[in-house]
This record gives C-alpha cells, structure tokens and sequence, in this order.
C-alpha cells in the first residue's frame, strides 16, 4: 500500500514545479526511510552502476550530439525545411518530414530517450518557428520520437522475448507491419488536422522567384548532406559495420564533418555542443536514476507483490481476459515504466494466456504496443519530460500533454485493430 | 527452538529465466517444506534488486542473506573465485561434483570465500555448454583469425591467444549484432537457452563445446546469517541447496534434448560441427599459457589447480573405461 | 549579505566546474567509440579495453553533468503551476526542495556509495573480461564523488534562492542557454 499512497504524494508534489529527478528521489527517499529504513537505500550504489555499464543507453548523449550540432550550424533545419519544401503546398509537410525521420530513427535504434530529444532538438524548432501549433508539434515529436519501442529492433521486444521465452527475431518480424501501419496513420492524421485547421500546420512559403524545378533544385541540395548523415548512420547498422550505440557515434562525428564542409564549424561551437549535450544527457540520467529509486523504494515495500496479487484475479475466458489484460497495462503504463510491467506483469499473465491457447506471438505484439503507449502518457511518460527538457520556455507541460492525446488515440486504435484483425497484421491470435 | 527464519536470496538472473531460476525456486520450496514452514527462503530476481552482478557485493555486505549466481563472475574481485564454475578442457559434470564432494574441492571453495564473510555451495549444473554460433564454417586456424567473437570471461581470454577478437556486445544488442555481422560469432550457453534468442534463425554452424564443460552455479550466504542458523535448518538448507543442484542438471539435460529435437525439426540450416584437431591443440596449448600466467604468484591458485588436474587424471582414467567405452560401443552399433 | 553572494558565487563555480570536466568526458567518449568503430572495421582490431573506456567516459557525462545542469536550471520541472508565478513561488519552492529533496538524496548516495568504492579498492576489483581495465575502484568511485557535488549543488540552488528571496537576483538571469533550458 505504500508504494500506492507514494505515487500520490510524488504526483501532487511534481505539481510544484521542482525537477522531476530529484522529486522523484525525494520522495522516494523519504517513504523508504520511513518503510525501511537508511539500509535500503545501500541498493542505490548498484542501481546506479548498472546504468552505468548499460551500454545500450550510451547512444543518448551521442544522438542528443547530433542533434545539437545539427541545429546549432542550421543544417537540420534545412534539411527539414527542404523536405517541407519537397511537399509543394502542401500543409503539415514539416510534420510529415519529422515522423518519416522519427520512423528512420527509430528503425535504427530502441532508446526513445535519444531519439526524442534529438528530435526536439532538431524540429520543434523549426516547426514553431514556421508557425505551427506547439501541441501538434509537441505530440508529433513525442509520437515519432517513441516509435524506436515498436519499430525494430526494440527494447521493449528484447524484453518481452526474454519474459515470454520467444525467439526475439520472430518478434521484430511480426513488430515491422503494426509498425508502418502506426507511421502510415500519424502522417494520415497529420493531413487531415492540417486539411481541417490549415493554421496549426502552415505550408512552407514558396520562394516565389523559383520555378517549382528551381525549388525542388534547391531542396535537394539542402536535403542530401544531412540525408547522407542519416543514410551512414543508418547503413553502418543495417550493413553491421555498427552496433546501434556505435552508429551514434559515426553519427556524431559525421555532423561535426558535415559542419567542417559547411564552413560552420569552429571550436566554440564544438565545445557549446559538447556542455549543452551535457547538461540534456544530465537531464535524461537523472530522471533515470530518480525513477530507479523510486521504482526501488516501490518494489522493497511490497508493491509488486501487491500487483500480483491483482492480476492473479482476472477472468478466465478469453476476450475478457484479452480486453481487461490491455487495459491494466495502459493504465499501469500512467504510472510505472514498461521494464517494470515487462517483469511483474507479463510472467502471471503469460502462462494464463497460454493456457488459453492464445498466440504468444500476437500477445506480445499487443503488449509492445501498448508498453509504447506509457512512454506518452501523462503524468509520468518519460518521452513527455524528455521533450520538455529541450523545449523553450514557451512550450508549458500542458501543450505536451494536450499534444499527445490524439496520437495516444491512434495507438489505441492500432492495438484495438490488431486485437480484432491479427490477419491484417500478418498473425493469428491462436 | 522453533523459532523461524526468512532468508533473503538475490540471484543474478530475471525472475522468469528458466532451468537457472527454477534452481532457487526448487530450493525454496524444499527447504521450507522440509523445515515444516521454519526456514522461508524470499527470492528476488534482477529486476527487483537490478544489480545481476552485485549479487557477491550485497551477500557480503549482509543487504541479502543468500545469493545465487555463477562464481567466475567474481574473479575480478576475487581472483581465485574463477576455478569452481567450470574450466576449459576440464573435468565434466559427475567428476566435478565428485571434486567437490569427495576430492577437496568444497575445501578449497571455502577457503577462497572465507575471507569475504561467505559460504559458496554447488547452486545447479548446466552440463556441457556449447561452443557458440558461427555465421561460417571454421575449419582451419586462420579462419579464427580475426574473428569477431561474443565470449566473455576466462574462455575469451583462450580464444584470444589464437587470434579471435573478443567482443563486448550488450544482450538486449546480440542477435541485431549477429544479424547484421557486426560480430562473427555467439557464446551463449546451450539448445534451450539459446533457442529463445533466437541464433538459430540467423546461424548456420553450432559449435560443439570445450570451454564450460560442466558449468556449475553457486548458492551464496552470509556467514554469519549461516552461523545464526540452528543446526538442523542448517541442514535442511545444506540437503536443499545440494539437491537442488542436482535437479538442476537433470532439467537441463531434459530441456537442452528438448530444444535441439525442436532446432533440428525447424531449422534444418543447423549443422553441429565440432572444430578440427589442430585448432583444438592450439587452444589446449593457449589455456596453458593463459592459465599459467592467471595463477602465477598465487600460492592458493596453483594449489586450486593442481587439485583438480590431480583429480581430472584420476577420475578420467575411470570414466574411460565405463562411460566412455560404452558410449563408443554405442556409436559404433549405430553405425 | 555579501558572505551569501560570495558563497553562492562559489558554489556556482563548483558546479560549472563539474560541467567542464563532463564535456571533456563527452568529446572523449565520442572520439573513443568513433575509434573502436574504425578499428573494428578498417583493421579488425577489438580491445576490450577500449570498449569498457566507453562507458567509464559515458559514465563521467551524466553523472558529472547532473550538478552542472542542476546549477544551470537544466533538469526538467512540471510547470503547471511553476511557470508564470513570482519569483518568490520559484525560491521557495526551489529552496524547499533543495534542502528536503535534493541535498538528503544527494548525501544518503554520497555517504552509501563511498563503502561500495572502498569494498572495491579493498578487494583491488578490475574487470573480469579479457584485456579489460583494472583498479575498478576508480569508476565506482563515480558514484560518492558525483553524489557529493550534486549535494554541493543542492546547496547552491539553496543559496541562489535565498538571493532571489532578498530580490538580489532573478532567475531569468540564470537561464537562457537558448532552448535548452
Ligand atoms: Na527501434
Ligand atoms: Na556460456
């Protein structure tokens, strides 16, 4: 029961406006030296060293890098800008060139922490500045920032086919359709808010001396260095020169390369990129490790336990079991991160779910899906607080939280389709 | 004198990774069984303590009670904790115990961790580990040369010394990094773990093993949780931990024939190799050397080797005239 | 009064100092992947050492750049009800939570991990992987060490707010790196 009263106080205590590291750390350090005691918190130590040697999460400062250096020598806002170009007259291209990047992005790599703020960093910019509405810009970037969940490879994949003993190649293969189906239908939703409300997502103006040859000329002299970037960071994975955390690397140095030719480069600006990506990376890792004190403080004093206890009491009969199952993750999704669901939950649910000779494999494609969703929504989805680290102060936790809603939507429309029409996604629920 | 006990017991693995967990689970369950509900052992896998490899740190320092672990995970703190695992080209499952039990070598396991305020006990065999997933066929001694290679630890150190490239890859990036030849190779343990990861499905060559031939895990405790103890839960703890380690091997050997009959029905890109005579004689010669300069100026050390070469000489005599003759008889029957 | 802006000025330069040493850490962990990369790929080369450099650097850039960002208003606030308010709501609240949150966290870690660095220096503890790097002490270390500048830091966001209490100073002033704060 503490570890639920604890959720409530550190809830009204974000209110306040502390960061949310450290008001997640105090609170937990003050229920756990309540409930338990100073010794508890001897764990901290060890959890803090086992995201040190997590190697996976290097790749955040070195995208975060990236992107700083991108935006700081304008060459991803040219690179946006000329893809929104690309779209002609179109209303929302800006958008759609973010979530096509989001989606490349993310099938290079499953740390929605990295690829959230280096999209923030990259596009929000560029997108308020063309007068787009912050809410949609916000959501589009937390949205397409969070697909490296569900797009493979994924973290949430690896995790799931450890838990439910599944092979993880088979989980990326059935992962690739709902996948594109998600992109396909952010793009489509963009066009048609920017159809219905042409303001919230304004076409590029058009130069109006070039011919639209010209124009499409000059875009793709601005795209194809960036481009490039992306098609070495991405390639050096997809070819195995490099691991995803090392691409970030090939990704980092190679903007600073791309500086040089562009005649941005200079060592202020190197160094200014190296004390903000500092001060961003600094940001993401405290958060982690707040959460993982809270996250300790919570499983020590019987939370999870407590948990179990809940999903020990579901239905036995299909649907309901299916429908009821999703729901408890969503909302759990509100409140604790998706390696915690990944490993309390999913062990009870799993072999219930298998006794009812359900596919395991269409199983764990619903949970991923619906894991993907908690990293959007509010209070505690991380992609949000990740976004609003990078934002300008213009940009309020409420127009994040109001720009995710719609996108959380389509998510849920996605998982009910393929609770309802596994076929379509290329699985059978039995 | 009815006084009852809850012990803590961090292992290093998730909750839910199987054969390994299910030793502590088993162990449990019989302890607490046969203490008539007086001796409660708790469990709490990675994800509740999240340090897989503190687990010898907190069951020093008394923050759990028990461990259960592997312990050449700790030969970066401890040196000598390398040689009660399992070594390359050594002695397999029964004459290891056999090792343990009546050769001196729990003797000299609590002499290594006596020092750190720790009991260690046998925790449960794997039996033979295979020898990893090989994108391609290895058939001379250059093809290991400059081979990219997931093989941590003391075996990695081997293959080094004949010219494979040892690679540090995370596990959530392994089978990404296979895939896409990022590394030419995987260790990982045998048929029934390895299935769920999937190497299968992206490796053709699945190497017989030499190099963990009777890979033994290990129950931790406190020493001083274990002197509170009265004497008979002592020894219900002791027959549980120990009979639980043999469970352990038998379930391994169920679930390993298990899984292979499964790789060999689905996967009929599989093909077992075993590597040739000169690239074993080049890694025997190089677990010498590395094994020389490992316990060099270390008294325990050496005294911990000899032993066990004493007795893998003793023991192997025997086994070649019963086990191995009969298997021998056996293959030639079939063929 | 002059004693507080001398302190606060103090602790202020301690944390932009952690700041320095984190971005130096940075362009040496991207310079170190970058070269196992190469290696690997242009002359097969693999050292496991280099490889655990990486995350000793990784290490040093979050866990040095935590107290930097804390003094450069870096970390990430819910600003319902922070945004838009006087700069009184904004001390308190950031004075408050320094001294109650912040500095007994940052001091509990502090004080727990330096008998997990001495446990390690004590058993002489290096990696246990071929050609990895020994005195394992030294990265373990990380964790007191960061831990007591973020408390330094702790105090410092304290001071600040007391400054901002007796209208010396304003936050405003402090932010404005761009959009990155
Ligand atoms: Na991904
Ligand atoms: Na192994």
């Amino acid at each position: 029961m503490i570890g639920m009263i604890m959720f409530g106080v550190c809830l009204f205590m974000l209110l306040w406006g502390f960061p949310v590291a450290f008001t997640f750390g105090g609170v937990a350090l003050i229920f756990g030296l309540i409930a338990e005691g100073p010794q508890l918190f001897a764990f901290m130590p060890f959890r803090i060293m086992s995201i040190m040697q997590n190697t996976v999460l290097m790749a955040i400062p070195l995208f975060i890098y990236m992107g700083i250096v991108l935006q700081r020598t304008r060459l991803a806002e040219q690179l946006l800008e000329s893809m929104g170009r690309l779209f002609g007259g179109l209303p929302g291209g800006l958008a759609i060139s973010t979530i096509v990047v989001g989606a490349l992005l993310a099938a290079s790599t499953g740390v929605v922490g990295a690829s959230v703020v280096a999209m923030g960093l990259i596009s929000l910019p560029v997108m308020l500045a063309n007068g787009y509405d912050k809410k949609l810009a916000c959501g589009t970037i937390c949205a397409s920032g969070t697909l490296g969940q569900i797009v493979p490879p994924s973290i949430i994949l690896i995790i799931l086919g450890d838990v439910l003993g599944l092979p993880v190649g088979d989980l990326f293969k059935a992962a690739v359709i709902p996948g594109v189906v998600l992109v396909g239908l952010y793009i489509g939703y963009i066009l048609f808010v920017s159809w219905r409300s042409p303001g919230t997502a304004p076409a590029m103006p058009r130069d109006s001396d070039d011919s639209r040859a010209q124009e499409i000329g000059k875009a793709l002299m601005a795209i194809i260095p960036p481009l490039a970037l992306i098609v070495v960071v991405l390639g050096s994975i997809f070819t195995g020169i490099a691991t995803p955390t090392e691409s970030s690397a090939l990704g980092a140095v190679g903007a600073l390369v791309l500086a040089v030719a562009y005649r941005q480069f200079s060592w202020r600006m190197m160094w200014e990129s190296s004390r903000d990506t500092v001060k961003v990376t600094a940001m993401v890792f405290a958060i982690l490790v707040g959460a993982t004190a809270f996250s300790m403080v919570f499983s020590y004093t019987g939370g999870d336990y407590l948990l179990e206890e809940w999903m020990l009491q579901l239905p036995g009969e299909k649907w309901g079991f299916l429908i009821l199952t999703m729901l408890i993750i969503l909302v759990l999704g509100f409140f604790i991160d998706f390696v915690e669901i990944s490993f309390i939950i999913v062990p009870i649910l799993a072999p219930i779910a298998e006794l009812m000779g359900i596919n395991m494999l269409w199983f764990a494609i619903l949970i991923a899906m619906n894991l993907q969703t908690s990293f959007l929504t509010p209070p505690f989805g991380f992609s949000l607080f990740y976004l609003k680290g990078v934002s300008p102060p213009e940009v309020k936790t409420t127009d994040i939280y109001r720009g995710v809603a719609p996108f959380i939507l389509l998510q849920i429309m996605v998982l009910i389709a393929i609770l309802i029409f596994p076929a379509f996604f290329g699985m059978s629920s039995s | 004198a009815d006084k009852s006990y809850t012990l803590r017991l961090a292992e290093t693995w998730g909750p839910n990774f199987p054969i390994f967990g299910d030793a502590t689970k088993n162990m449990a369950e019989m302890a607490e069984k046969m203490s008539n509900g007086r001796l409660k052992i708790r469990i709490d896998s990675a994800n509740r303590h999240k340090a897989p490899f503190g687990v010898f740190d907190m069951v020093k320092a008394g923050q759990y009670d028990m461990g259960h672990s592997a312990s050449y995970y700790w030969k970066g703190k401890v040196p000598n904790t390398l040689y009660f695992t399992s070594m390359p080209f050594g002695m397999n499952a029964q004459e290891q115990w056999a090792w343990f039990y009546h050769g001196g070598g729990m003797e000299l396991m609590q002499e290594v961790y006596e020092p750190h305020n720790m009991l260690s006990f046998p925790g449960g065999n794997t039996g033979n580990q295979m020898g990893g997933w090989f994108r391609k066929e290895i058939k001379t001694l250059e093809d290991l040369d400059g081979l990219k290679m997931r093989i941590p630890g003391f075996a990695g150190e081997v293959f080094a010394e004949v010219g494979v490239n040892p690679t540090n890859i995370p596990p959530g990036e392994l089978y990404t990094a296979l895939e896409r030849n990022t590394i030419d190779a995987v260790e990982w343990v045998g048929p029934a773990l390895d299935l769920r990861l999937g190497f299968q499905q992206i490796a053709d060559y699945y190497y017989t093993g030499w190099h963990e031939p009777a890979t033994e895990l290990q129950f931790l405790i406190n020493k001083d949780v274990w002197e509170d103890l009265p004497a008979d839960l002592q020894e219900v703890l002791r027959v549980s931990m120990r009979t639980a380690s043999y469970d352990m091997l038998t379930q391994s050997v169920h679930a390993n024939a298990q899984a292979w009959a499964s790789i060999r029905d689905e996967y009929p890109n599989v093909k077992v190799k075993t590597f040739p005579d000169d690239i074993f004689k080049a890694m025997v010669a190089a677990n010498e050397k590395v094994l020389e300069a490992y316990s060099r100026d270390n008294e325990q050390g050496q005294r911990i080797i000899k032993s066990q070469q004493a007795y893998l000489d003793k023991t192997r005599a025997y086994i070649d005239i019963s086990e191995r003759a009969y298997l021998n008889t056996m293959a030639e029957l079939e063929e | 009064m002059r004693w507080l802006i001398a302190v606060d000025d103090g602790l202020g330069a301690v944390s932009r100092a952690c700041g320095w040493v984190a971005s130096v850490a940075f362009v040496l962990m991207m310079l170190n992947v970058f070269y196992d990369v190469v290696a690997r790929y242009a002359f097969n080369e693999v050292s496991i050492g280099m490889q655990e450099l990486e995350w000793h650097l990784y290490a040093v850039v979050f866990l040095m750049g935590i107290p930097y960002a804390m003094r450069t208003d870096g970390h990430v606030r819910v600003d319902v009800l922070y945004a838009g308010r006087s700069e009184a709501f904004k001390a308190w609240v950031n004075l408050v939570g320094a001294l109650f949150f912040a500095l007994p966290i940052a001091a509990m870690i502090a004080w727990l991990g330096w008998g997990y660095m001495l446990d390690a220096y004590h058993m002489g503890e290096g990696s246990g992987d071929p050609g990895g790097l020994p005195y394992r002490f030294i990265v373990k270390g990380l964790i007191p060490f960061s831990s007591f500048w973020l408390a330094v830091a702790s105090v410092g966001m304290a001071t600040f707010a007391l400054r901002v209490l007796v209208k010396e100073s304003a936050y405003d002033e402090q932010t404005g790196a761009g959009g990155l704060a």
